[in-house]
């Protein structure tokens, strides 16, 4: 007996699957700002305050980072009104666990990006007389922002995938959706392919979008070429194996 | 006339380990001190404590009367300035590292400019004019849109001379400029700066470059263990060494 594909119940259901890809896609925006947010100030009172008045927040970065992102969900969806008192509704409580999960890699991101600034660099802003805020804004974040986006593209592509574990919580995004469907038609081959090659999408438009960001930030550009023709390079030179130098 | 640049008993240990210990130095307008010693004398750190990147644990600097670092208060009293007044000072001197330190996001017009347009708040157009008289002074005129890291070391370094000249600095502060360049490219930088000591800026200079300190300085100092050990008029200084730690400190180098 062969087995058939039967992809045609998927496209009879896609609508379905459609609507879940929309609250898929405002989880994963709502994690990625809120979890800059608190990766920012995660990573800025690290480098700014003493070693013991951070500790906190080293252990914070630890736990999330080291502990299974399923558990962070289901901990904070059912534990954070039991401690708090606080009653959440379902989006708000879910956002929240991601953008820690998010936040907490974000925040070292964030923090080897602005320590690789070389002292000299501050130092010959600081030298010529700007003020602590000019330096920050003139030297440090250019320089940072341009090195950290590669890195934080991958973090923003890990919560797209992180926020499929809202289903098990019932929220009614794309990967609930299509157990859902799974559930009444049997047909779990057909239906994961399709929704990993939507999660495929998603991904792939936000590295893209990073790309974007990179070649906008470059500010190493010898030759101003247009994004398509950078993008043509990128993704040739993306396959060979050699040290990455200056773009 | 006040001195342009005048250091008074000037302490800065890292740790246990005494870099300065009690520097006295007064600089006359328009004078170019050359200031030699070992490695890990302390002549790096004397020139950072003149303008504050390090700060100093003892002792005041003054640039043309006025304490770096600090405020007199109405009662004549030292007290620490915050980091606008520090900022403002430090605009005033001129600082020229040994690894050049030009911000790699920017062209070397780019470089140039920032300081002039932040730190003067000059218009795009005035601060472009200052910033390419100061690159056409260091030849460099050719080069305006590249990027640092496309020039080599010796351009590198006079690009960052002209950064420096367009804030029009009070003093110039030159801490190894030559140490971090290939030998063949070590000339151009001295030429640069050889102008600048004909045109009278007031410059001190740390260096190893005996010749250039020979042949441009008006007076030369030695510094060992963090004390001036011997200082003397350049042509003194080279020629009849006094101390013994400065004779053989000149045999070594010019060996």
């Amino acid at each position: 007996m062969e087995f058939e594909f039967r992809f045609d119940i998927v496209w009879n259901n896609l609508p379905l699957l459609l609507e879940g890809v929309q609250t898929t896609i405002l989880l994963s925006l709502l994690t990625m700002v809120l979890g800059t947010i608190i990766g920012l100030f995660v990573a800025i009172v690290r480098l700014r305050v003493r070693k013991i008045f951070a500790l906190p927040l080293v252990v914070y970065v630890e736990v999330f980072r080291g502990t299974p992102g399923l558990i962070q969900i289901v901990w904070i969806y059912y534990c954070l009104p039991i401690l708090t008192g606080l009653q959440l509704d379902a989006l708000t409580s879910l956002v929240i666990a991601m953008a820690l999960n998010v936040g907490s890699y974000l925040s070292e991101v964030f923090r080897a990006g602005i320590q690789g600034v070389s002292r000299g660099h501050i130092e010959a802003a600081a030298a010529v007389g700007f003020k602590p805020g000019q330096i920050i804004r003139r030297v440090i974040v250019p320089q940072a922002a341009y090195r950290m986006i590669p890195a934080i593209g991958n973090v923003f592509v890990s919560a797209i995938k992180l926020s499929s574990l809202c289903s098990v919580l019932g929220m009614a995004e794309l990967m609930y959706q299509g157990q859902i469907i799974i559930a009444n038609f049997f047909r779990p081959i057909e239906v994961f392919t399709v929704v990993a090659v939507i999660y495929l999408i998603m991904a792939y438009t936000t590295s893209l979008f990073m790309m974007y960001l990179e070649w906008k930030f470059a500010w190493i550009r010898r030759k101003k070429v247009p994004f398509w023709q950078k993008f043509k390079q990128i993704s040739k030179t993306s396959f060979q194996i050699k040290p990455q130098g200056n773009l | 006339m006040t001195s342009a640049v005048k250091i008074k008993n000037l302490h800065k240990s890292f740790g246990s380990l005494k870099v300065l210990r009690g520097i006295d130095l007064d600089v006359a307008q328009g004078e170019v001190v050359c200031i030699l010693g070992a490695s890990g004398s302390g002549k790096s750190t004397l020139l950072r404590c003149i303008n504050q990147l390090s700060i100093p644990d003892e002792g005041t600097v003054y640039i043309n009367g006025d304490p770096i670092g600090n405020l007199l208060s109405e009662t004549g009293e030292l007290k620490k300035a915050n980091q606008t007044t520090l900022a403002s000072q430090r605009s005033r001197i001129g600082y020229v590292f040994q690894q050049f330190n030009l911000w790699p996001h920017r062209t070397v017009l780019g470089n140039v400019i920032e300081a002039l347009k932040i730190v003067k708040k000059m218009n795009n157009a005035d601060a472009e004019k200052i910033a390419i008289d100061r690159i056409t002074e260091v030849g460099l005129l050719d080069w305006k849109d590249e990027y640092p890291d496309t020039l080599s070391g010796g351009q590198q370094q006079r690009v960052a001379i002209a950064r420096m000249l367009a804030m029009e600095p009070e003093v110039m502060l030159f801490d190894e400029p030559t140490s971090a360049l290939d030998p063949e490219r070590v000339g151009e930088v001295i030429e640069v700066m050889k102008e600048l000591a004909e045109k009278g800026h007031t410059m001190i200079i740390a260096t190893h470059e005996l010749n250039f300190g020979r042949d441009t300085a008006d007076r030369a100092i030695f510094i060992d263990e963090g004390v001036i050990v011997e200082q003397a008029s350049a042509q003194e200084f080279f020629s009849h060494p006094k101390s013994e730690r400065l004779q053989s400190f000149l045999k070594r180098m010019s060996m």
